[in-house]
């Protein structure tokens, strides 16, 4: 009787598996007789997407009998979706990031190509290489330097006889006189907490100076507690209390545009975001680029920090899945990415800056880009792509709550410390 | 037919042991009428509950090797103020499926019989909410509640009130979903409780009737006492689906702002695929399976106990 029991069972489980190899084989014999597929996610629109689509259509042409599939992802949820599918080893041949410790998190665990050989001396600028290089090994090509900025609407700003201010003092005066004229002073898109974050690590770098976070990662004579750290929070929290955002800045998302759309029709006059707002202006509202124009982050009463110090970050950055069936040709597709015809479209087309050297940008406007980044003395690559993912998870909740109200900054301080000295220590 | 059984009779008097045969003979063909669903159950069921428990005995970011630590994760579970503020926020829900939920939808269903011209017009209209795809509905709801120009915000201003920032306040949030998830899911109840109603005997009515039992009264002696098996059934299922609930969540607030709104299943997926801790994750999902579990007994056991009292409302 049992038999017959073993033998219904493992019948099935033969049927079972059999479905199962089927599938496999039959995938396999596809790939092998019809075209190479080389896939591709990504997180742009507008122009940076036709870029990488006319990037495609080039590579098919050059390599017969290839195809490049791209996918796009809404930003806000690409990070858990490329982390899910690294989980489940159902990853593309070539996928977009931001590099840094997010990349490296997947470096260290195999699953990224290390492609070391194959970069060109010189070809790109050495810092943002560095953003995608873990102990001398690159594991990602990137193709855009982007730096944060606080764009301003210049109508507005002459309406009311302001000029840009330089300390944060100036920058006070200002919000008080926007509020006085019922505009909002700064609109900010909380909801997915890093447009948040950019003010905490800017505040951090003008109270603390640039290797304040640094020696904090490092566990070298700061931490997450230091006393810059409750400083920025306050400042934070100062900025809040003069009602300097838009009503519900927590729950407004970035990508669908609610936030930008203030700035466009003249509601809010300023906005703390990385130049890679261009290319959304460029995209959304053609005619707003020429009203507008952005400052540097303003300095702070008795800070270490300057306005040489910027935050930024390296972005896009191209990497290859290490057991892509298709690697060599995923090599040579994000290599044809990041050459140097496609740096000069990339530069013109969405106003970003190129992280492959020698690509000066024509638009003066990204011209101005330009300039602050060869003169920056230091360049603040985000926290929560270089912090362990848990802690920069926790960066971001804590600086909502600071914005919220919902925290002070010493108990966000406090949690922050903790949690790196649990996971770094 | 006739014939079979008093041979197997006299055999098995004859011979106990194919009294016995005859015994495994039938629970083999019950077993093969059930092996393709038991093994379905078992792959995609049992063997991952299993296997989620194994996890959450490791320290494991998901992809690297796994470090086998024990009950740690439990412990660490226990000592989580954002555990424990993420099981409050699912007994919210809770409350609300059971005692919001289920009375909208008897209410609705109750209405959809009672004789009010057009009011066949409300059994599609009522309706519409479950059929949507909660993703929609959330990214819906979610613009309705948006801070700037939300419908929501735009109609009490025409009030005179300021904005509020729904979803993003820490004392609104929560009550915010909670109200879409009443919307969508209510109108599963109706359809559940109309089923009910329709299948209790019309004459019940008409003898109460000719008693002299008016509206109130039938719906007490009559409807209820008689739904009790369906409210039984809907409470199981609105419990359960509560303790389960992430998509509106994950997808209106996210668990924000500051965890207010945060459940144990976006909590659970926090943990495992934003902060890449599968082990920890996975202790987090065991423990949902564990409440979800108890609390099912507990429902049973007191309808089986309701049953054999053979009491009534």
């Amino acid at each position: 009787m049992k038999k017959i029991l073993f033998m219904v069972i493992a019948s099935s489980l033969i049927f079972l598996v059999a479905c199962g190899n089927k599938k496999t084989t039959e995938t396999k014999e596809v790939a092998d007789k019809a075209d190479q597929v080389v896939e591709f996610w990504h997180i742009e629109t507008g122009e940076r997407e036709k870029i990488y689509e006319e990037a495609a259509l080039e590579f098919e042409k050059e390599n017969p009998g290839v195809k490049v599939k791209l996918t796009r992802f809404p930003n806000d949820s690409y990070k858990e979706k490329l982390s899910v599918a690294m989980a489940g080893g159902e990853v593309p041949d070539v996928f977009q990031s931001w590099g840094g410790g997010w990349l490296k998190n997947f470096a260290d665990e195999g699953n990224v190509l290390d492609i070391t050989a194959d970069v060109e001396e010189n070809h790109f600028n050495q810092l943002t290489l560095d953003n995608s290089t873990y102990d001398g090994k690159v594991y990602g090509l990137p193709m855009g330097l982007t730096i944060d900025v606080v764009f301003y609407n210049k109508e507005i700003f002459d309406e009311y006889g302001l000029v840009p201010p330089k300390t944060f003092d100036e920058w006070l005066e200002i919000i008080d006189i926007l509020n006085e004229n019922n505009v909002i002073p700064i609109a900010l898109t909380n909801k997915t907490k890093w447009p948040g974050a950019y003010y905490f690590m800017n505040f951090a770098a003008r109270v603390g100076g640039p290797e304040l976070f640094n020696n904090a990662l490092n566990r070298q004579g700061q931490g997450f507690d230091d006393p810059a750290y409750v400083e920025a929070g306050k400042y934070i929290q100062e900025l809040v209390e003069r009602n300097a955002f838009n009503p519900g800045f927590n729950g407004v998302p970035y990508d669908e545009g609610q936030g930008r759309q203030l700035l466009y029709s003249g509601q809010a006059a300023m906005m703390d975001m990385t130049i890679s707002m261009v290319n959304d202006i460029r995209n959304e509202a053609p005619d707003f680029e020429e009203k507008v124009d952005f400052f540097l982050f303003p300095t702070v009463e008795g800070g270490k920090g300057d306005q040489t110090q910027v935050g930024g970050s390296a972005s896009p950055v191209f990497s290859v899945y290490e057991e892509s069936e298709v690697a060599e040709l995923s090599i040579n597709y994000i290599k044809h990415l990041t050459n140097k015809e496609r740096a000069y479209e990339y530069v013109e087309r969405t106003g970003s800056l190129s992280a492959v050297a020698g690509v000066p940008p024509k638009n003066p406007l990204v011209k101005r880009f330009f300039e602050v980044t060869e003169n920056a003395t230091h360049i603040q690559m985000p926290y929560d792509q270089t912090l362990p993912p848990e802690l920069g998870e926790l960066h971001k909740d804590t600086t909502q709550a600071l914005f919220a109200l919902d925290m002070t900054p010493e108990e966000a301080a406090k949690k922050m410390e903790e949690k790196a000295s649990q996971l770094l220590d | 037919m006739k014939g079979n059984p008093t041979v197997i009779d006299s055999e098995a008097i004859n011979n106990n042991h194919t009294a016995k045969i005859k015994k495994y003979r039938k629970m083999i063909t019950i077993l093969l009428f059930l092996a393709p669903a038991l093994i379905v159950y078992a792959l995609y069921v049992i063997y991952p509950i299993i296997t989620t428990f194994g996890y959450s005995l490791h320290d494991w970011n998901g992809i690297s090797d796994k470090v086998f630590i024990g009950l740690t994760n439990y412990s660490r579970l226990l000592s989580d103020e954002v555990f424990w503020i993420s099981l409050k926020n699912n007994i919210w829900v809770v409350i609300a499926s059971v005692f919001v939920q289920i009375p909208l939808g008897l209410l609705m269903a109750l209405l959809l019989f009672a004789p009010i011209k057009g009011i066949r017009l409300f059994n599609g209209i009522y309706f519409i909410p479950f059929l949507m795809s909660t993703v929609a509905v959330g990214m819906l709801w979610g613009l309705m509640f948006d801070p700037i120009n939300g419908t929501i915000n735009q109609l009490i201003n025409l009030l005179g009130f300021e904005n509020v920032a729904w979803l993003s306040q820490k004392n609104t949030a929560i009550f915010s979903v909670l109200l879409v998830i009443v919307w969508q899911f209510a109108p599963f109840y109706m359809i559940l409780f109309k089923a009910g109603i329709v299948g209790i005997a019309e004459d019940m009515y008409e003898a109460a009737e000719i008693d002299g039992a008016n509206y109130i009264q039938k719906f007490r002696k009559i409807t209820l006492p008689l739904l009790i098996p369906t409210i039984v059934t809907s409470s199981i299922l609105a419990i359960v689906g509560s303790l389960k609930s992430f998509d509106l969540f994950y997808i209106m607030t996210g668990g924000g702002p500051n965890h207010a709104t945060e459940i144990l299943g976006t909590y659970m997926y926090k943990q495992a695929f934003v902060n890449f801790n599968m082990g920890y994750g996975s202790s987090i999902a065991f423990v949902m399976f564990l409440i979800a579990l108890v609390v099912v007994i507990i429902i049973q056991s007191l309808d089986a106990y309701r049953k054999k009292r053979g009491d009534s409302l």
